[in-house]
């Protein structure tokens, strides 16, 4: 199938393109941008990240083993400390808060590989020097007799460079 | 279907080689290149750890008796210094997180340098506790690891809970400080030849900033940050439970978590302050780094500085106003007890120096930050020291009462670790972009798209 990579200066432009593109049915689309620009992650995925979701799982698996272990531990050899119970729940939340961060942030971690897809791997095809530098690019592949109305889009929203790549 | 004739044009030209912007060359400068006064600097600061280690090697044959520990001081140098280095790496994450979370645009020319700080100063911290323990062939008994005994560690004691405090902080700034680095390691690596690049191909995990890529990686941040804040406040205010928890005159006291966040806030800055000087003119960052960033990071001074004079006098009134004489010799002793110049010097330093930032002109004076940056590092340092000496030296009964005096392999390990964070720092300049390119890049695009305008 045919592949147009184009080249943008400014994120406005990329994320007109990308919606009108989007809007138009041409899902089969890859962005990529040299810095972080809300408009262009609404146009391509409006949707909430994943990512939270793992955060929430490690937090909470987080103050559950941290009381949990605390809990047994305490309980395995009880000693009497201070006049308090083997098990004393305040004194507990110091290293329960502590766990719930630090596998929060772990959680965030392993979150950020997955759902970001980053691994050591081969760059893509498409993938240029510019996109590291301060250009924005839109790869998208459709249908042989879709390439004049891409093309066409594409340049309507001020792309400077339009390529077509395969074919 | 042929294609478009303007796209063939496109795909057949043969375009020269692509401008790369003006942020990742002046940024990554610094990593290239071989100048003898860097090798100087790294010399020295290997030399000054080497020193330390041959010092430590000699106390931990001969035993903790050299470190200057009397009766009945047995909290010295180590503990100061590790408190001192803990507060250090708190502006880091402040900067990163509390500052990122309110939005500050003006953090993002200063969090790399601040990150980087604070791990390389919490790396430094963690090695205190352990030299302290004298048999530090010993430190897995503050692990929870299963044992023949099955006798676990005591999880009511505050020097526990700092174990856990600082190794999630170190854990979790480590984590944040590489998730912010990826962007940058990739621009690196796009312009990296031979071994470098393979380091940077492993390192960059494949980046490409693509949308998935981005997404991910900003929310990561955000939820970095809302976990990091909590932990920044909680690991300070866990070092100072170390002292509160106990009955000690001039430890035991509600005040000290406030008044140790705000204080480690205040150091931190100074520290970050006093390292983004000499690298903003030795690496002609004037561009990135403007007096406006400097400016800023004066007035969190300015305003810690505050706090921590208002805990000061609010430690001394209520040492007063309890009406228990422990604590009111306590900090008389302080004072004009054989301590006064440590005292005396804190309140210079840390509260009478840094009210001339309310001064504009003086807060955008370079030289005169740094200077007094330094002063504000060693009244930080002073403040430990005053409260951990100055207290355990003159406890309840005036026949336990002695002095402290630091002894010279404690200075040793001082100046080590001084080296030892030159040392990673300088060696993080030589691999990394000390300024976070693709948030800068993130203003200067937005500020070309929207004409400035938010």
């Amino acid at each position: 199938m045919p592949t147009l990579v184009s080249v943008f200066d400014l994120p406005s432009n990329t994320a007109s393109a990308v919606r009108k593109l989007k809007d138009r049915g041409f899902d089969d689309l890859k962005t990529y941008s040299p810095a972080p620009f809300i408009e262009l992650e609404l146009a391509e995925d409006p949707k909430p990240s994943k990512v939270r979701r793992f955060t929430l799982i490690g937090g909470l698996s987080g103050v559950t083993l941290g009381f949990l272990m605390q809990i047994w531990m305490s309980l395995e050899w009880p000693i009497k400390i201070a006049g308090k119970n083997f098990a004393s729940i305040p004194p507990f939340w110091i290293v329960g808060f502590e766990l719930t961060i630090l596998l929060g942030g772990f959680f965030t971690f392993f979150g950020l590989l997955i759902v970001g897809g980053l691994y050591p791997k081969r760059l893509d095809k498409h993938y240029d020097l510019r996109f590291s530098a301060e250009e924005f690019g839109v790869v998208v592949t459709c249908d042989e007799r879709d390439v004049a109305e891409v093309e066409a889009l594409l340049r309507a929203e001020s792309a400077k460079e339009v390529t077509l790549a395969d074919s | 279907m042929a294609p478009p004739a303007t796209a063939v044009a496109d795909s057949l030209a043969s375009p020269e080689r692509p401008r790369d912007s003006r942020a990742n060359i002046d940024i990554m400068a610094p990593t290239h290149g071989v100048q003898w006064p860097y090798f100087l600097a790294l010399g020295a600061a290997v030399l000054g750890v080497l020193q330390a280690l041959t010092v430590l090697l000699y106390q931990t044959y001969v035993g903790l008796g050299v470190a200057g520990y009397q009766q009945p001081v047995f909290w010295g140098v180590y503990i100061v210094t590790f408190v001192f280095w803990i507060g250090i790496g708190h502006a880091g994450t402040l900067i990163s997180a509390i500052l990122f979370l309110f939005r500050a645009k003006w953090r993002n020319a200063v969090n790399r340098g601040a990150e980087a700080l604070t791990v390389f100063a919490v790396i430094t911290a963690a090695l205190f506790p352990i030299l302290h323990l004298g048999r530090i062939w010993k430190l897995y008994f503050l692990i929870p690891y299963p044992n023949q005994r099955a006798l676990w560690v005591n999880f009511k004691s505050p020097l526990l809970w700092d174990v856990f405090a600082i190794s999630t902080y170190a854990s979790i700034s480590i984590v944040f400080f590489y998730i912010g680095l990826i962007p940058d390691i990739a621009i690196a690596r796009d312009r990296a030849t031979g071994v470098k690049k393979a380091i940077y191909t492993v390192l960059a995990l494949g980046w490409q900033g693509t949308g998935p890529q981005w997404k991910a990686h900003s929310r990561s941040i955000l939820h970095l940050s809302g976990l990091a804040t909590p932990l920044v406040l909680s690991v300070h205010s866990v070092v100072s439970w170390d002292f509160a928890m106990s009955i000690v005159p001039g430890w035991h006291a509600t005040i000290f978590a406030p008044y140790f966040v705000a204080g480690a806030v205040f150091g931190g800055f100074a520290m970050v302050i006093n390292i983004l000087i000499p690298v903003r003119r030795i690496f002609r960052l004037e561009r990135y780094l403007t007096e406006y960033h400097f400016e800023n990071m004066s007035r969190f001074i300015l305003f810690t500085s505050t706090i921590c004079g208002y805990a000061y006098a609010a430690e001394y009134f209520i040492a007063w106003y309890s009406g228990v004489e422990y604590e009111q010799t306590t900090f008389w002793l302080r004072a004009f007890g054989p301590y006064w110049i440590s005292t005396w010097c804190m309140i210079t330093f840390n509260v009478i120096f840094p009210q001339l930032l309310w001064i504009k002109k003086l807060r955008t004076n370079l030289p005169f930050l740094f200077v007094l940056c330094l002063f504000i590092n060693l009244g930080m340092w002073f403040e430990r020291y005053v409260i951990i000496i100055g207290s355990l030296s003159r406890d309840y009964i005036s026949g336990s009462w002695g002095i402290y005096v630091i002894s010279p392999v404690e200075l040793s390990v001082l100046a080590g670790s001084f080296c030892w964070f030159s040392m990673w720092f300088l060696l993080f300049l030589k691999v990394f972009p000390v300024i976070a390119i693709t948030e800068v890049k993130e203003l200067e695009i937005h500020a070309r798209d929207h004409g400035g305008a938010h």
